[in-house]
């Protein structure tokens, strides 16, 4: 009863607001409207009595009231609501919970693939830390090698005393007939068999140490004697000549000892060499470092 | 008036509520709403259009809420479940876009 009232009121409200709209219709709707009559000749008219139709039936509808279709779709449209909200909530949440099978393992994919990047690339930086820092003891256990590695190098070079096992070797010569070629073949021989350190020198005399720069030079080279000696690195030596020798003992012995090898040569030109193996041999002369003017260590330089 | 007091209830209801969506649930929720949202358009449309009938769009909401997931849950055993959500998707996606074209042209003769 109420409800009819109410909407009939609704259907005579439009026609006093809608004129106002009515200009961009033509005059043809202006009468039309006021008619209020839905049923028009003019298509403009039809379309502008739908619209008045369709804004009272919504301001009907706007009207609160408890029938059973305003509750059904409020219930609805609650609920609408409320799954929309819901949803919109758990989306934002951004869980995993929801994703289909193969999305799940394209992301799986991709994590996977992302851990092993920064994997290595938490290995490079711990790698880069290590080398910086060094660890605890990483300097000293550095600085201990690198000395370790000097005094090496020291006795390879000559500019360190050394001492170990090895042989004496005595040459002596009373007929003037080994010169600088017998010797070299001497410590030839004694290099290839391991020779370590290696001291020439005349018996009681001065003694060179012998490194791979050592040259030997007969003093006079035109004499069919070689009794004058031979220059080894600027000290002269003459017979009877002795080298000290650090090494394998037995070794170095053999080595000399061959046919047709270092004693071999001195016998047949009448000279004696006598080879001593020793426990410790005590080398002591020494040569100043030489310090390299144009060469420098590559791949440490800085070119400046 | 009362739907959309009930939408608005509904949405501050969702919002603090915070409910947990059971698994079971996830994959078809949203595809509900959008269906859902279509048969609330088609509803207006009716109300506009002067039809409106509380059976017709009780009917149809749930209809369409339940075919929707339906064809999901379908897609999901099939193996091409995210291929039929973005079909459902789009075609009610076109449906809300008619409804509303409907609507404007009832609220504002355009």
């Amino acid at each position: 009863m109420s409800t009819t009232d109410e909407q009939s009121n609704a259907d005579s409200e439009p026609p006093g607001p809608d004129i106002e709209h009515a200009g961009p219709e033509g005059e043809h709707a202006g009468p039309d409207i006021e008619h209020a009559g839905p049923e028009g000749e003019h298509a403009g008219v039809a379309v502008g009595a739908a619209r008045v139709r369709g804004r009272a039936r919504l301001r009907s509808a706007m009207h609160p009231r408890a029938t059973r279709a305003q509750l059904v779709a409020a219930v609805l449209c609650g609920v609408l609501g409320f799954a929309a909200a819901v949803q919109v909530r758990a989306n934002q949440d951004a869980g995993l919970t929801g994703l289909r099978q193969t999305d799940l393992v394209r992301i799986l994919d991709d994590v996977s693939e992302r851990e092993a990047r920064l994997e290595a690339e938490a290995r490079d930086l711990e790698e880069t830390r290590d080398l910086v820092s060094g660890g605890s003891d990483g300097p000293l256990a550095a600085l201990e090698e690198a000395r370790a590695r000097a005094r090496v190098l020291g006795i390879l070079a000559g500019t360190l005393p050394a001492t170990g096992p090895g042989i004496e070797l005595t040459i002596s010569d009373p007929r003037g007939e080994v010169g600088s070629d017998v010797l070299l073949d001497a410590l030839q021989e004694l290099r290839d068999a391991g020779a370590e350190a290696i001291e020439v020198s005349t018996v009681d005399g001065p003694a060179v140490r012998v490194v791979a720069s050592t040259s030997l030079v007969d003093v006079d080279p035109g004499a069919a004697d070689h009794s004058s000696g031979v220059d080894v690195d600027g000290t002269t030596l003459v017979s009877p000549y002795r080298f000290r020798v650090i090494g394998e003992p037995r070794t170095l012995a053999a080595a000399l000892d061959i046919p047709g090898g270092v004693l071999d040569v001195l016998s047949q030109r009448g000279a004696q060499g006598v080879v001593t193996e020793r426990e410790s041999v005590e080398i002591t002369s020494l040569r100043a470092a030489p310090s390299p003017r144009y060469a420098r260590p590559a791949g440490e330089g800085d070119g400046s | 008036m009362i739907a959309a007091i009930g939408l608005v209830l509904g949405i501050v209801a969702g919002l603090f509520l915070e409910p947990t969506v059971p698994t079971w649930l996830q994959p078809y929720l949203p595809i509900a709403v959008v269906a859902a949202l279509d048969a609330v358009f088609g509803g207006l449309r009716a109300l506009l259009d002067g039809i409106f009938d509380d059976r017709v769009f009780v009917v149809s909401f749930v209809a369409n809420v339940l075919v929707a997931a339906l064809i999901v849950y379908l897609g999901d055993q099939l193996g091409v479940g995210s291929q039929l959500s973005t079909g459902v998707v789009v075609v009610l996606g076109i449906r809300i876009f008619s409804n509303a074209a409907a609507i404007r042209r009832h609220l504002f003769s355009a």
